[in-house]
């Protein structure tokens, strides 16, 4: 599952996988909240993407301009 | 899929691109280099990385959207997420998500999405420019919403009331119709089509991405100029009504106004020099009149602002005038930071979305009370601006320092700032002035003016002056002439006495600092401080420049070898001089030969004391031979003169020189009948014994003597006189006050004093003209009585030579044993002795003639005297007639004197 491989990107052993998992779950919740139109796959690319540090502004950006292409 | 476990951000990126936008790999190439390049671009994000400050905006966000059971949800949430710990970067995500969010009940178009969350995002507090440089999107955007409902300000907010209005209002252009979203209100995005219509499409994008937040509540504003059509086709479509300026219309009117701007309902009226609140306009009157009082304020601002943009282009206007003006630039400018304070302030209402309530809206009250304080300083400005129109320079420092004497510790604060830097350069012309004798003033703008068409020989007389209506009114005239003093010492010093002492030798006193702190000294209680600055380069300039012409120049010895000279001062010199030059002065003027008497001149000057005199004086000692009219003896033409050049100059002028002259005629013409007199006597003494054997003269030499004495005794009182009263008192008197000079000016002064002195009391001034001419004619009696003398001495003697001839050639006949005397010889002889005998009462009347003529000029110099103006010529006519001889004879002399000892002209 993309779950399982996202959390494979941030944790190593099992011991947290639970933690893991339920950090995913809790962004997803936030995101339904906020109603960012993410799936669970792109959340899991974007979160990891954040962990390594990327300019969260400019991937929104990215993300909304990739949207606009979509509908255009 | 199995992934590993790191991967790279690209290959994430490229996967994430495939993602969203449902393609393969090899499609998403383009996307993926645009997003490569956009993520490397903005490599570091602006906003403080604060994950609370995130989740705080989100709950916000939540709650503005009505939904705080969502908005609780999320803090469960995120306390959640705290507590595990697992994510090291949760800002980032957290910002992600923010920004990525929707609010349900905004329309799908992406677009406007974009925008709006744009706008949300951008932090606030980021930007402190006025609004106009920070959003430029939003800016119309608000006023657009603004236009979007016509509602009075009086706190109609809520998101759903601007719906409902745009719903009311929009009567006119039918909307085109639009897919809608569920949860939309369609009557926002008609607003936003109907305006795209008339607007056009780059207004329209920015107008319908601001869409969603048009519903923010404020409701305040009044539409610019972008939606005033807009307000127009919404009042077609209301049903009739005049329209209501709102107050927050006015607040933003005013807002302009305070610029100089016309509003909509507030403009500038020109014939009458005022702003006016538009009168069509449904206004309450105090509503009105607030507005109007506070329109005052852009008043003030134009005429400033007027006044600066002018001046800045007048090239003539000087260092002063330019300081003015950048003082009020200056002034300006806090004016327009507390402009933009107040209109971040509106923008900040109208963006925040929050219910502030009316207690921190801007109202015209507020506005009054805040504007309280800069309308009193731009009064100040202004009546300032209007005092010093068409000045410069000096004058302009005056009149801004006569404002600074008010009671007003605000008023007086401001100006006298002004005042300082107004100041500024005026005190730094002066410190170059003092220290350095520069002079720099392109603009005329300095009080001391310098002509440059003056050489250097009339320096210190005639090239720097002072100017007087450029003298600031904080400085006293007599601060003013000692500047001016102290300047001209300096530039005489390097010009005319050769002498390139740097002045920080000659004046110990260290220069000043900047001379913006002297000008807060200046007006402070240091007032001391700069009189004393003045004070202390006056002094020591002025000392300095003294000892130079005293040491090198000497100007003080020559000063004394002009008295000894020119004012026959040196009596054993001149008596020789006069000696020698007797044979010579007799003959007619046109034989003399200059080079004869200079030769003469040396040699009496080797001959007595004056050769123990410098060189430097003696070389400068001279005959000069006047202009000669027919007729004139050498006595006439002959006069000594004494060169004088250089700094010398520069106190004997040319005038004094030729005052100096005059006098040495003068004297030289009293000397020389005190000369007369005195062969006359030796004539007497010679020849008396001689002819003792002619009693029939007798009469007539007692006759001789008797005038000679009295000739004698009024020469002697006016040499006296002369000598005594005029010379040795005034040169006593110039002596003392050239040691205690203190500048050149003094000792210019008192020189010129003691000439005049000299020149009146020697009776050579215009005034004692008379007197003069009656001198001239005693002078002339005693010269005609010499040579009557002169002609009686040589007949008696040659009278006496044949009556000893002829008892010479009787004794001869005896001794020859002839007769004595024959009878023819005695005849002749017998008639000889008549003829001589009968000359002598010619002789006699002529002398009488002579002694006549002698006592009335005498007797009416006499009277001239004791008419005169000049105590001490009054007190010569006590001298010269001690014993009331003349008195006698004259009824006019005994008319008493009165009480002032002195008889009135009209005699």
């Amino acid at each position: 599952m993309a779950i399982g491989g996202g959390s494979g990107a941030l944790a190593s052993t099992p011991a947290n996988l639970n933690a893991v998992r339920e950090t995913m779950d809790v962004l997803l919740e936030i995101s339904r909240i906020l109603n960012t139109g993410l799936d669970v796959e792109t959340l899991s690319i974007c979160v990891r993407l954040c962990e390594q540090g990327i300019n969260p502004e400019a991937l929104s950006s990215v993300i909304k301009e990739l949207r606009k292409a979509t509908e255009a | 899929m199995a992934t590993p476990d790191q991967k790279s951000p690209n290959v994430l990126l490229q996967n994430l691109c495939c993602r969203i936008l449902g393609r393969s790999e090899a499609d998403v190439a383009q996307q993926f280099q645009f997003a490569v390049r956009v993520i490397g671009s903005n490599f570091a994000p602006t906003v403080e990385r604060d994950e609370f400050l995130v989740a705080e905006k989100i709950k916000k966000e939540l709650i503005r959207q009505r939904r705080e059971a969502d908005a609780a949800l999320f803090s469960e949430l995120h306390r959640k997420l705290h507590s595990q710990g697992v994510l090291k970067n949760k800002w980032s995500i957290l910002y992600l998500l923010l920004n990525l969010s929707e609010d349900p009940r905004r329309q799908a178009n992406k677009v406007s999405n974009y925008a709006t969350l744009f706008a949300q995002a951008l932090p606030r507090d980021a930007h402190s420019t006025p609004y106009y440089c920070a959003r430029p999107q939003t800016l119309p955007l608000n006023y657009q919403d603004r236009g979007t409902q016509a509602v009075p300000s009086s706190g109609s907010l809520g998101s759903s009331g601007i719906s409902s209005i745009g719903m009311g209002a929009l009567g006119g252009p039918a909307p085109a119709p639009q897919p809608l979203l569920p949860g939309q209100s369609h009557q926002t995005l008609g607003v936003g089509d109907c305006l795209r219509q008339q607007l056009g499409s780059r207004l329209a994008w920015t107008l319908t991405a601001n869409q969603p937040s048009s519903q923010t509540p404020p409701s305040k504003g009044i539409p610019n100029a972008v939606s005033r059509s807009m307000t127009r086709s919404r009042r077609e479509g209301e049903t009739g009504g005049a329209m209501e300026i709102t107050e927050a219309a006015l607040v933003r009117d005013i807002l302009y106004v305070f610029q100089g701007i016309d509003g909509k309902n507030i403009k500038m009226s020109n014939t009458e020099n005022c702003y006016k609140v538009e009168g069509k306009a449904n206004l309450s009157k105090s509503l009105r009149d607030t507005a109007v009082r506070l329109a005052e304020l852009g008043w003030l601002h134009n005429k400033i602002r007027k006044y600066t943009d002018q001046r800045s282009l007048d090239r003539s206007f000087g260092l002063v005038g330019q300081s003015f003006c950048a003082a009020l630039h200056q002034e300006l400018k806090e004016y327009y930071r507390l402009l933009s304070v107040l209109h971040s302030q509106l923008q900040l209402e109208d963006d925040q979305g929050v219910n502030l309530g009316l207690e921190s809206s801007l109202t015209l009250r507020r506005l009054l009370v805040w504007t309280y304080d800069p309308k009193i300083r731009l009064k100040t400005l202004a009546a300032l601006v209007d005092h010093c129109q068409g000045r410069k320079g000096g004058e302009l420092a005056s009149a801004v320092h006569a404002y600074t004497r008010t009671g007003d510790p605000y008023m007086r604060s401001l100006v006298q700032h002004i005042l300082s830097l107004v100041s500024h350069p005026v005190l730094s012309f002066l410190y170059r002035w003092i220290y350095d004798g520069e002079l720099e003033d392109t603009y005329h703008e300095f009080f001391v003016a310098s002509d440059p068409t003056v050489k250097t020989d009339r320096l210190w007389h005639d090239k720097y002056t002072l100017r007087k209506s450029m003298i600031p009114s904080f400085m006293t005239m007599d601060q003013s002439r000692k500047v001016l003093l102290i300047g001209k010492s300096i530039n005489f010093l390097h010009q005319v006495c050769h002498d390139q002492t740097p002045t920080t030798k000659m004046i110990a006193v260290t220069k000043s600092a900047e001379p913006p702190q002297d000008a807060a000294d200046l007006f402070t209680d240091l007032e001391n401080a700069f009189q004393g600055k003045i004070d202390a380069a006056y002094f020591e300039t002025s000392k300095y420049l003294l000892d130079v012409l005293n040491k090198k120049y000497s100007l003080l010895d020559h000063m004394q070898a002009m008295r000894r000279y020119l004012l026959l001062g040196q009596g054993d010199f001149i008596r020789h001089l006069m000696d020698l030059l007797k044979p010579e002065l007799v003959r007619p003027a046109t034989t003399l030969y200059q080079h004869n008497l200079t030769g003469i001149l040396e040699t009496a000057v080797r001959a007595t004391n004056a050769q123990f005199d410098s060189p430097e004086t003696l070389r400068r000692l001279d005959v000069r031979l006047l202009e000669v009219s027919p007729g004139d003896t050498g006595w006439d033409v002959f006069s000594l003169d004494y060169h004088v050049d250089g700094p010398i100059a520069t106190v004997f002028t040319r005038e004094c020189m030729s005052h100096y002259l005059r006098v040495f005629n003068f004297l030289w013409r009293a000397k020389r009948m005190e000369y007369i007199l005195t062969d006359i006597r030796k004539g007497h003494m010679c020849n008396a014994k001689l002819l003792r054997n002619m009693p029939e003269l007798s009469g007539v030499l007692h006759q001789c003597h008797i005038l000679a004495s009295e000739m004698v005794h009024f020469i002697h009182q006016m040499q006296y006189y002369i000598t005594f009263e005029v010379l040795e008192c005034s040169w006593d008197e110039l002596w003392n006050r050239v040691q205690q000079a203190q500048d050149l000016d003094h000792i210019i002064a008192a020189h010129e004093a003691f000439l005049d002195t000299i020149t009146s009391r020697c009776l050579l001034d215009s005034g004692s003209r008379v007197l003069l001419n009656q001198l001239r004619a005693v002078f002339d009696q005693i010269i005609e009585l010499q040579n009557a003398q002169d002609a009686i001495y040589r007949a008696a003697l040659e009278e006496l030579q044949r009556r000893l001839q002829f008892e010479e050639k009787k004794k001869q006949h005896e001794i020859e044993g002839q007769w004595g005397v024959t009878a023819a010889e005695e005849e002749e002889e017998n008639r000889r002795i008549r003829e001589f005998q009968e000359s002598i009462p010619k002789m006699c009347s002529q002398l009488q003639i002579l002694t006549h003529f002698y006592q009335g000029i005498v007797q009416q110099f006499l009277v001239l005297l004791t008419t005169s103006s000049d105590e001490s010529l009054r007190f010569l006519s006590f001298r010269l007639d001690f014993n009331e001889h003349y008195k006698a004879r004259e009824p006019r002399l005994r008319v008493s004197l009165g009480t002032r000892g002195r008889r009135s002209a009209h005699m």
